[in-house]
């Protein structure tokens, strides 16, 4: 079966392995038994509805959120309780978060150099060519020295962008990047986004942007409540989606 | 009665004038002291390290519910016994109202400038908490660089208007017979009589030192107020 190759290359190139993870809030389970390879350059769109867990699920991966059962292993090293463990899980995976979390005392370059110089040992020399570096990329190299206050919603996730990949992550974690933007400033990150992927950059992207499914991604998959439940590429996941969940939910976000 | 004459206070200028440098160095001080056992204590609270953080939430309430003027009394009197007990023969040794002023102010304001930023802490947007981890910054750095710098920044205006009530508390230091400004003019006033020219004096400096602060206070206010603003 091609399914079978498929998955087969899959794990012996992951790069993240969540096997069988479990997590609790309380008596709720917000993730059930989940199970989830991610491959070298691999570019994974995590969809669902609300409350499905897919935050979770991406918080487990750097461990904000602690997994209390199953393993996950994350460019060879397992998350364990090690604070060593956990702070080299970290290094190699960025975060962008909805709603972007900027240092807001800081400025735009200061706030991409803050983790180089004091967890990858940067100087600030190294740590300021290197953030006026990336801020060119994401095309802000003129805002460097504004504080984020000072930016628009699509500027500020471009610098939050940024800021993670100045710690030269091989992974990076969107969740819900575009979902706080006005419309449009959407497209701005989208296209930051689309730039990164072409890059080769391994990227497990929480979002309903369809259109950046479409162009970028290798699988879409799809949760509900605290299960993933389909997996595929994202034409077959969006033209004929298997379970009536994902139908349901595909609807909902087309109207 | 007769007409005010403030040759007088011209005078008497110079002795006014060490009132007024004591008055400011013992706020200065006590702000000293107080910023930094303060965030020491707000710290401990905040991380609810076992048994410290209840002794020093009792610390703060004892504090906090005494007159300052009261503490004074107390360190003066109170603290030359006990060190005496601990370290002496039994007999009292004393520590001198200069340094009970310096120690008793700065303990006092560290009670009060904990509250404020151990509420400060808990302002602080969980999003924060969480970039410094996805970034693999270490408690120290996350607090150091992040965490504390907005929390100081959020509570600067409260910090200072704190600061002002402490400079004019100073003036309770004569019950250890010092003299900060406002003694130095009562002095000069029971000498020379001129009572309403030496308070006056006295209450213009107080008040033009106060809302020089308050005008930081709401500068202050106004800048954060625009640095947070989108
Ligand atoms: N810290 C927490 N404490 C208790 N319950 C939580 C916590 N975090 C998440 N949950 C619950 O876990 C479930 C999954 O949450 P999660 O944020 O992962 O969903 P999501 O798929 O990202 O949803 P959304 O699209 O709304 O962001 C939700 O029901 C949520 O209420
Ligand atoms: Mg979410």
């Amino acid at each position: 079966m091609p399914q079978e190759t498929v998955s087969n290359t899959a794990q012996t190139a992951a790069i993240v392995v969540v096997e069988n993870v479990m997590k609790r809030f309380g008596a709720f389970t917000a993730l059930n038994d989940v199970t989830l390879r991610v491959g070298k350059g691999e570019k994974i769109v995590l969809c669902g509805p609300s409350g499905s867990g897919k935050s979770t699920l991406i918080r487990c991966i750097n461990h904000i959120e602690k997994h209390d059962g199953g393993r996950i292993v994350v460019d060879g090293v397992e998350l364990s309780h090690r604070v060593a463990d956990i702070n080299s899980v970290r290094c190699e995976v960025g975060m962008v978060f909805q709603s972007f979390n900027l240092f807001p005392h800081l400025t735009v370059a200061e706030n991409c150099m803050l983790a180089p110089m004091k967890v990858r040992g940067l100087s600030q020399a190294e740590a300021r060519d290197r953030a006026l570096g990336l801020l060119q990329k994401v095309r802000i190299g003129d805002q460097a020295d504004k504080y984020p206050a000072q930016l628009s919603g699509g500027q500020q996730q471009r610098v939050a962008i940024a800021r993670a990949l100045c710690m030269q992550p091989k992974i990076m974690l969107f969740d819900e990047p575009t979902s706080a933007l006005d419309p449009e400033m959407v497209k701005e990150v989208l296209d930051t986004m689309i730039e990164l992927a072409r890059d080769g950059m391994t990227m497990v992207c929480v979002t309903h942007e369809m259109g950046f499914a479409r162009e970028v991604a290798d699988r879409v998959v799809f949760m509900d409540r605290g299960s993933i439940i389909e997996e595929a590429d994202p034409e077959t996941f969006f033209r004929a989606p298997r379970t009536e969940r994902a139908k349901g939910f595909l609807n909902q976000i087309i109207h | 009665m007769n007409a005010l004459d403030f040759s007088i206070a011209a005078q008497a200028w110079p002795y006014l004038w060490s009132g007024l440098i004591f008055s400011l160095s013992l706020t200065a001080a006590a702000f000293a002291i107080g910023m930094v056992l303060g965030t020491c204590l707000a710290l401990v609270q905040h991380f609810e390290i076992p048994v410290l953080a209840q002794l020093v939430r009792g610390y703060v309430a004892v504090i906090r519910s005494i007159p300052l003027i009261l503490v004074l009394f107390w360190f003066f009197f109170l603290v030359p016994i006990v060190l005496g007990h601990l370290i002496g023969n039994g007999r009292p040794i004393p520590i001198g109202a200069n340094a009970t002023a310096f120690i008793t102010f700065g303990l006092f304001e560290a009670a009060y400038y904990s509250e404020i930023i151990r509420v400060g802490l808990r302002a602080v947007n969980k999003g924060q908490f969480e970039a410094c981890q996805a970034l693999a910054l270490s408690t120290y750095d996350t607090y150091r660089h992040i965490v504390l710098p907005q929390v100081l920044r959020v509570a600067s205006p409260i910090i200072l208007s704190q600061t002002i009530i402490l400079f004019q508390d100073t003036s309770l230091v004569y019950v250890l017979s010092l003299t900060d400004l406002l003694g130095a003019a009562s002095k000069l006033a029971q000498l020379n009589g001129r009572l309403v020219e030496m308070y006056l004096v006295v209450a213009v400096t107080y008040l033009a030192i106060s809302s020089a602060a308050s005008q930081c206070v709401a500068a202050l206010r106004k800048r954060y107020a625009v640095a947070t603003s989108r």
